[in-house]
C-alpha cells in the first residue's frame, strides 16, 4: 500500500499547514498542467457591447450550421485593445478573431509589415470576389502597404442632423442649404440671443475643438487627410490649413459654433444642451444617431437630417467618422473556420439587416442595401427614412488612409486644433508645427531602423 | 532498519527544507510578478521596440529623448501640481475633519465619519463621470453657484482650470480616507499629555502645536508619503475626467503619458524609461519626506 514519506502528526506545525501545502500543489498542477482543449474552438474578442449582443444572438446559428465548432465570444469592453496588444507582444493568448476600433489599429501596424499580428485577407477577398461587393474606400483604414488586415464592420457616413423647428423659427429652410457658405449664412440667422441678455442662447452647430473628430471629418470630406496613401504627412497641406481656418472661423469669426458641452459629443451635458435647444445641428455618423436614440429618446421627432453641406456646388455631401474592423490573428489555430465565422457575422444579409435595426449602422455590403428596412420611415427623425439617406451617401465616402503613426499624430492634432481655435497659434502655425513634429518622429525611426 | 534510517534522514531533511517551502510561494510569486517585470522593464528602457518582434539597443537614448520631450515635462508639471495640491489642501482638510470628528462637541460622529469616508468606496471611474457633470461649464453644479457671481469657468475646457478641477475631485474622494488615519492617530494620543499642557497654561492652539502635531508625527509621515506616492501615480481620474488629458495635455500626468506611449503609440522602450524615471522621482521624494519628518531619527 502507498504511504506518504511523512505523516500529518510529524509535519511541521501539524495537519493544517500540510493540507494547505497539498492543496497548493494540487491547484498548481491543475493550473499549469491543463491540457489543450480538443476540437475547433474559435475565440472571438469584442470591445463593443452592441456588437457583442448581436453576435450572441447569431453565433448559435453558426454553431448549428457547423457541428463540432464552438465559438467563444468574449467582450472585454474598452480594455480589449490593450489585452490584444499584450497577447500579440507575448506571442501567446491572442484570439482567433478580433474586432479592432479605427483609432487603435495604427499601433498594431508598427514594425516590419511581416510582423503585423493579423493575417492578410486580400487573397481570400479577391479569390472569393468580395472586393467588388463591398465599399472599396472602407478598406483603406484597415490596409497598409498593400495588405488588408481587416474587413470593415461599417461605413459610418456622416450627415447633418438639425432641429428643423428651430431653424424654421429663424427663417431658415435647411433642405436648401447645399454648401458650407450656405450654412454660414443660415447659421448667422439661427444663432441667436433669445432673451436679450447679450449672451447667445442657441448656436447653429456644436463642434468638438478638443479633439480631431469634427475637424478631421471636414478634412476627409474634402479628400484630405493626415497621411496620404504612401504614408507621407500631408497635414500641413494648403487644403488642411484652409480647412482649419474655416473650422476656427466658425467659432471666432462667424460665431455660429459652440464648443461641445462636456468632453465629447456623447457627453450627458451635450445631450442636456440639445434638449434645452442650445444646439441646432451636429455632424452625425450613423452610430451617433443610435446613441441619441438610446440616450435622449425624449427628443424623438425633433431632429431631421440632410447630407453635409458641400465645399463647393455638387461637391461631396458626406464624410466618415469612426469604424471597426474584424481581423484574423496570426495566432489563429483554425484560420479557415475563422474566415467562415467572419463571413457569417459580416457578410450575411439577414444579420446586417438586424444590425441596422438595433444600432442604425449601415453595412459595407452593398447587397444588403436594398432591404426594405433601410427605406422605412424613422420615427426619431419625424418619419424621415434615414437609412435611405445614409445609403444614398455611402458610395461617395472618402478614403481614410491608415498609418502606424496615427495614434501619435491624432494626439498632437488634438493639441493643434485647440491651439488654433483658442487663437494661441494661427491654423498655419499649428499645422506646420504639428507636421514637423510627426515628420521628425518618423525620421528618427527611419534613422534607427533603416525603414519605416 | 534501513527503513528507519531513511525516515530519520527524511525527518532531518524536512526540518531544514520546510521553512523554505513555506516561504517559497511568496518568493515565487514575487519573482514572477515583480522581479522579472522589474528587470525586464529596466532592460527594455535601454532598447527601442519596433512592432511586436524587433528591438534595437539605444543605451540611454530613451532617457535623453525623455528629458527633451516637452509633453513629458508638461505631464511632470501637472503631476507635481496635483501632488502639491494634495499636500496643501487635501491633507490639512483631512486633519481638520479628523480633529472635528474627534471632538466631544460634535454630534453624530459615526454617521459623519461614514459620510466622509464613503467617497473612497466609489470607483475612480464613477467619480470621474460624476464630476464631469459637476464641472460642466453651463449646467454643472459648481458653475451654477459661480454664475451667481457672474462667472462661468470652463473647468474641463480651459487649460488653467483642468488641474484645479482634478485636485478638488481628489480632495472629495480621498480626504475622508486620510481622515481615518489621522483619527486613529488622534485617538492614540494620551489624554495625560493634554492635561499636563493645560496645567502648564497652554491654550488650545499651543496644545495642538506642541502636543497633537508631535504625537501625530508617525501618522503624518505615513499619510504624507503614501499620498505623495499615490499622487505621483495618478492616472484614472484625470484620464476619464479630461478624456485622455485634453485639452492641450492640460490634464496629462506622468502615468498617463507612460500609458499612451506604451499602449497607444507602441513605444514600449520609451514607456519603460518613463516608468523608471517615475520610480526614481518617487524614491527620492519619499526618502526626503521621511528624512524631513524625522522618521530616520533615533529617539
Amino acid at each position: 500500500m502507498f504511504r506518504l514519506p511523512i505523516d500529518a502528526e510529524s509535519f511541521p506545525l501539524g495537519k493544517g499547514p500540510m493540507v494547505m501545502l497539498i492543496l497548493f500543489l494540487i491547484s498548481t498542477l491543475f493550473i499549469f498542467g491543463r491540457s489543450e482543449e480538443q476540437g475547433e474552438d474559435i475565440e472571438f474578442w469584442i470591445f463593443a457591447n452592441t456588437h457583442y449582443e448581436e453576435y450572441q444572438a447569431r453565433v448559435p446559428l453558426f454553431e448549428a450550421q457547423n457541428p463540432g465548432v464552438n465559438v467563444q465570444l468574449i467582450n472585454f469592453g474598452g480594455t480589449m485593445h490593450d489585452k490584444l496588444l499584450a497577447a500579440m507582444l507575448s506571442n501567446f493568448g491572442a484570439p482567433d478573431l478580433v474586432e479592432v476600433e479605427i483609432t487603435s489599429i495604427g499601433r498594431f501596424l508598427k514594425g516590419a509589415i511581416d510582423e503585423v499580428g493579423f493575417v492578410d485577407l486580400r487573397p481570400r477577398l479577391e479569390s472569393e470576389g468580395w472586393m467588388d461587393r463591398l465599399v472599396v474606400s472602407r478598406f483603406t483604414p484597415w490596409s497598409y502597404r498593400g495588405r488588408i488586415f481587416g474587413i470593415p464592420h461599417d461605413l459610418h457616413p456622416v450627415v447633418l442632423l438639425y432641429r428643423d423647428d428651430l431653424f424654421k423659427a429663424a427663417g431658415v429652410e435647411m433642405t436648401e442649404v447645399e454648401t458650407w457658405d450656405d450654412f454660414i449664412a443660415a447659421g448667422k440667422k439661427a444663432t441667436r440671443d433669445l432673451d436679450g441678455d447679450g449672451k447667445i442662447d442657441q448656436y447653429a452647430i456644436v463642434l468638438d475643438r478638443r479633439t480631431e473628430s469634427d475637424y478631421f471629418s471636414l478634412l476627409l470630406q474634402q479628400g484630405g487627410g493626415f497621411f496620404d496613401e504612401d504614408g507621407n504627412v500631408i497635414i500641413d497641406s494648403e487644403l488642411a490649413i484652409e480647412t482649419l481656418e474655416f473650422f476656427t472661423a466658425l467659432f471666432n469669426e462667424h460665431n455660429i459654433a459652440t464648443p461641445v458641452y462636456g468632453t465629447w459629443h456623447g457627453d450627458p451635458s451635450n445631450f442636456a444642451a440639445m434638449q434645452d435647444g442650445k444646439i441646432l445641428s451636429i455632424l452625425a455618423p450613423d452610430w451617433y444617431v443610435g446613441i441619441l436614440k438610446s440616450q435622449v429618446p425624449q427628443m424623438s421627432g425633433k431632429w431631421k437630417a440632410v447630407g453635409m453641406p458641400a465645399w463647393h456646388p455638387d461637391g461631396r455631401r458626406t464624410t466618415t467618422r469612426g469604424g471597426t474592423m474584424i481581423g484574423i490573428t496570426k495566432q489563429c489555430k483554425h484560420p479557415d473556420r475563422a474566415w467562415e465565422l467572419l463571413k457569417f457575422t459580416y457578410f450575411d444579409r439577414p444579420g446586417l439587416v438586424n444590425r441596422y435595426e438595433t444600432t442604425r449602422i449601415i453595412p459595407p455590403l452593398k447587397a444588403a442595401w436594398d432591404a426594405p428596412i433601410f427605406k422605412e420611415p424613422d420615427v426619431y427623425l419625424g418619419g424621415q427614412p434615414l437609412g435611405e439617406l445614409f445609403i444614398q451617401l455611402a458610395p461617395d465616402l472618402p478614403p481614410r488612409y491608415q498609418n502606424p503613426y496615427w495614434s501619435e499624430a491624432a494626439d498632437l492634432l488634438n493639441d493643434a486644433i485647440f491651439a488654433a481655435v483658442t487663437e494661441k497659434q494661427t491654423p498655419r502655425e499649428a499645422l506646420t508645427d504639428l507636421a514637423e513634429k510627426v515628420r521628425a518622429l518618423m525620421a528618427k525611426d527611419m534613422d534607427r531602423w533603416g525603414e519605416m | 532498519m534501513n527503513r528507519k534510517r531513511r525516515t530519520n534522514l527524511l525527518w532531518n531533511q524536512q526540518q531544514k527544507i520546510a521553512p523554505y517551502l513555506f516561504i517559497a510561494p511568496f518568493y515565487l510569486l514575487f519573482v514572477i510578478f515583480m522581479g522579472y517585470p522589474l528587470i525586464s522593464s529596466l532592460v527594455m528602457s535601454l532598447y527601442e521596440m519596433r512592432g511586436f518582434q524587433s528591438r534595437i539597443f539605444v543605451g540611454f537614448g530613451n532617457f535623453t529623448d525623455l528629458f527633451g520631450d516637452p509633453i513629458f515635462w508638461k505631464s511632470l508639471k501637472n503631476t507635481a501640481y496635483f501632488a502639491i495640491g494634495t499636500l496643501t489642501l487635501q491633507l490639512p482638510i483631512a486633519l481638520l475633519l479628523a480633529i472635528l470628528l474627534n471632538s466631544k462637541f460634535v454630534k453624530g460622529k459615526n454617521f459623519l465619519r461614514l459620510a466622509f469616508f464613503a467617497p473612497v468606496l466609489v470607483a475612480g471611474v464613477f467619480v470621474a463621470i460624476i464630476f464631469n457633470l459637476v464641472y460642466d461649464q453651463r449646467a454643472g453644479l459648481v458653475n451654477q453657484e459661480f454664475i451667481l457671481f457672474g462667472k462661468e469657468i470652463g473647468w474641463l475646457n480651459e487649460e488653467n482650470y483642468v488641474m484645479p478641477a482634478v485636485i478638488l475631485t481628489g480632495v472629495w474622494q480621498w480626504a475622508g480616507f486620510n481622515m481615518i488615519y489621522f483619527l486613529a492617530g488622534l485617538q492614540g494620543i494620551r489624554q495625560e499629555l493634554y492635561e499636563a499642557a493645560a496645567v502648564d497654561g497652554a491654550n488650545w492652539w499651543q496644545a495642538f502645536v506642541h502636543v497633537t502635531l508631535p504625537s501625530l508625527r508617525p501618522v503624518i509621515a505615513f499619510v504624507v508619503v503614501v499620498s505623495m506616492i499615490g499622487s505621483l501615480q495618478l492616472f484614472d481620474l484625470p484620464f476619464i475626467l479630461t478624456n485622455g488629458g485634453e485639452p492641450a495635455d492640460a490634464g496629462s500626468t506622468i502615468v498617463m503619458y507612460l500609458y499612451k506611449n506604451g499602449f497607444q503609440f507602441m513605444r514600449l522602450g520609451y514607456a519603460a524609461t518613463i516608468g523608471w524615471v517615475l520610480f526614481f522621482i518617487i524614491a527620492v521624494i519619499s526618502i526626503v519626506q521621511l528624512k524631513l519628518l524625522g522618521i530616520f531619527r533615533d529617539e
